[in-house]
């Protein structure tokens, strides 16, 4: 890895006896998409508050964009866009007004007009905030984290609450900030996000990180089984069945139409089960395949659900 | 300085785009006026009419400094609208001036109208030193607006920043002589300590006693104000050290005695008053 925009050692962080990040290292390369996984409590929220130079650190160091975020707080809120969890405004602001207001914050700024038909925002420069609907009120929070064209981007779960539709919609704004070449450090409860989004991530438990990679390998680490389900016309006889190669175990649904097969290796174990039905006439009616996700992966190194 | 003209235009903006801010500041004031006008026989009596006009910009000052200032402030924690202000790399500094000058923006239309309003209908004569009664008006405006501030800092929650600000607000209104004379040694002696006496004193001197910054025998008005600006810096100070920019960050119960400390150089004069006169 090159020299890392972000980079982080031995971070802790206490409130009182509440020991929220015990003790985490991990960089983040330029142009990279870094996610930070994990159920609330999970000292996410407080890592990246540290990065972003909200909260002072208990030890440890952390360095972004060569800044210290303790010590060179100003001249690092200058050079970053943070998208909060849940922005606010005053009520009777106007969308372009929030933007010129913001982007007088900074030294450097994009104009408001290129970000407001960017977040697809222009028909609504002169709406209240109060008048906003939800997604468009996440839109603007994206703007307002833009407005000084920064190099690091730290957006806290961006889209939590948002309907699936306005959450695509964020994550093709991502997927620009991504091929701008930004980097990004996204912090998500939304695993398909993550999986979609990240080119790593990092999985926090308890204060600690108890994963980290890209979320293919993680995936691929995992000691979960992939499942192929296979629904055929007429009933199949367990017992009658051949041993598939690389098969785990295999069970049935009451009906016997339905087999799941779990497989080390899925994609030799289908080719097989295919072979067979076709070689014994069994007409196939469906197939699935579904592979260990990043949840699984998570569940399997904490015990807890994302959610939790 | 564009960040300071920004958040001073937008200040503007946003709060003549609230009704509450056109009632309270410019409505309920007017009302107040006429109605205590007429009941004091305000027209054509120089004294009563003069009488009138300090109570209502007094009322006028308290409410713009203590509600308009310190609750708007708690509004903007509680509401996450500072929050989303500290991810940038602005400091209160800003903040803390723009609600000063947009306070005084606000209300200086308003002791403009009042004053014009009283010459030709209360028929009182134009202040002998205009310009020190605005600079007054001014001073005093800005420094309630820093002790409105001071409670926002160390206010918790909404809830507490009321309490805080009525247990201001009505002793300042009832005890300061903006309200009531001031009559009986013990209510001369507490009004000591009230801030907003001298307020209504030093506006008092200014347009009965012709008294101004350049007059010689100005020296009430120059005690009013001085004390009033070493509250306004004292507010200032205080306010910026204990701005908060979120809800969740909590500031130790001992902290809420920095508005005694605000208060203080009040305080200091009231002892003397009563110790020495």
């Amino acid at each position: 890895m090159s020299t890392p925009v972000i980079a982080v050692q031995a971070l802790t962080k206490s409130y009182d006896k509440l020991e929220a990040v015990k003790g985490i290292d991990f960089e983040v390369a330029h142009g990279e998409v870094f996610g930070i996984l994990g159920p609330n409590g999970a000292g996410k929220t407080s890592t990246v508050e540290i990065l972003e130079g909200l909260r002072p650190r208990t030890g440890g160091e952390a360095i972004v964009l060569g800044f210290d975020p303790e010590r060179q707080k100003q001249q690092l809120k200058d050079r970053i866009g943070v998208c909060l969890q849940a922005t606010n405004l005053p009520a009777k602001i106007r969308v372009q007004e929030a933007l010129d207001l913001f982007a007088s914050f900074y030294t450097r700024s994009v104009s408001s007009e290129k970000l407001l038909n960017r977040l697809q925002l222009w028909d609504k420069r002169a709406a209240f905030y109060e008048t906003l609907s939800g997604g468009q009120k996440q839109r603007l929070a994206l703007a307002l984290a833009l407005v000084n064209d920064p190099q690091v981007l730290f957006l806290d779960e961006p889209t939590t609450g948002l309907d699936p539709q306005i959450r695509l919609e964020i994550h093709g704004l991502v997927e620009e900030m991504k091929s701008e070449k930004r980097t990004v450090v996204l912090t998500t409860h939304y695993i398909e996000e993550a999986e979609r989004l990240c080119d790593r991530v990092a999985i926090m438990n308890e204060g600690k990180i108890v994963a980290m990679g890209k979320p293919s390998e993680l995936q691929k680490q995992s000691r979960s089984k992939s499942r192929i389900q296979i629904i055929t016309a007429q009933p199949l006889d367990l017992a009658t069945l051949p041993q598939w190669p690389d098969m785990i175990e295999q069970d049935q649904d009451t009906d016997k139409r339905i087999l799941n097969v779990y497989s080390s290796r899925p994609a030799r174990t289908l080719f097989e089960i295919m072979k067979w039905l076709d070689q014994q006439n069994i007409p196939l009616e469906d197939v699935h395949l579904k592979r260990p996700t990043l949840e699984d992966v998570f569940v399997e190194l904490t015990g807890k659900q994302l959610r939790d | 300085m564009k960040t300071y003209l920004a958040i001073i235009k937008i200040d503007l903006k946003l709060a003549l785009r609230l009704r509450t801010v056109i009632f309270f500041n410019y409505l309920f004031p007017m009302i107040f006026f006429f109605t205590i006008g007429t009941f004091m026989g305000a027209k054509g009596n120089p004294e009563h009419a003069t009488t009138v006009v300090t109570m209502s910009v007094t009322l006028g000052i308290l409410g713009n400094g203590l509600f308009g200032a310190g609750i708007r402030s708690l509004q903007e924690r509680e509401l996450g609208i500072l929050r989303r202000y500290k991810v940038t790399p602005i400091t209160p500094t800003p903040l803390l001036v723009a609600s000063m000058v947009t306070g005084w923006m606000v209300f200086m239309p308003y002791i403009i109208v009042l004053l014009t309003i009283s010459h030709y209908w209360y028929l009182m004569p134009w202040p002998k030193n205009p310009l020190s009664l605005i600079g007054f008006i001014s001073l005093g405006l800005i420094t309630f607006r820093s002790i409105g501030l001071v409670v926002a800092s160390v206010a918790n929650t909404m809830q507490e920043g009321t309490i805080l600000v009525q247990l201001l607000y009505f002793p300042m209104m009832f005890l300061s002589g903006a309200t009531f004379p001031i009559r009986g040694s013990v209510f001369t002696v507490i009004s000591n300590f009230i801030p907003a006496k001298y307020l209504v004193q030093g506006m008092q001197d200014i347009m009965l006693k012709g008294a101004g910054f350049s007059w010689k025998g100005g020296s009430e008005v120059w005690e009013a104000a001085g004390t009033l600006l070493v509250t306004l810096a004292v507010g200032l100070t205080v306010g910026s050290k204990l701005f908060r920019w979120e809800k969740e960050e909590k500031i130790r119960g001992s902290a809420k005695l920095w508005v005694l400390g605000a208060l203080l150089p009040f305080i200091l004069v009231g002892l003397w008053h009563s110790l020495h006169k």
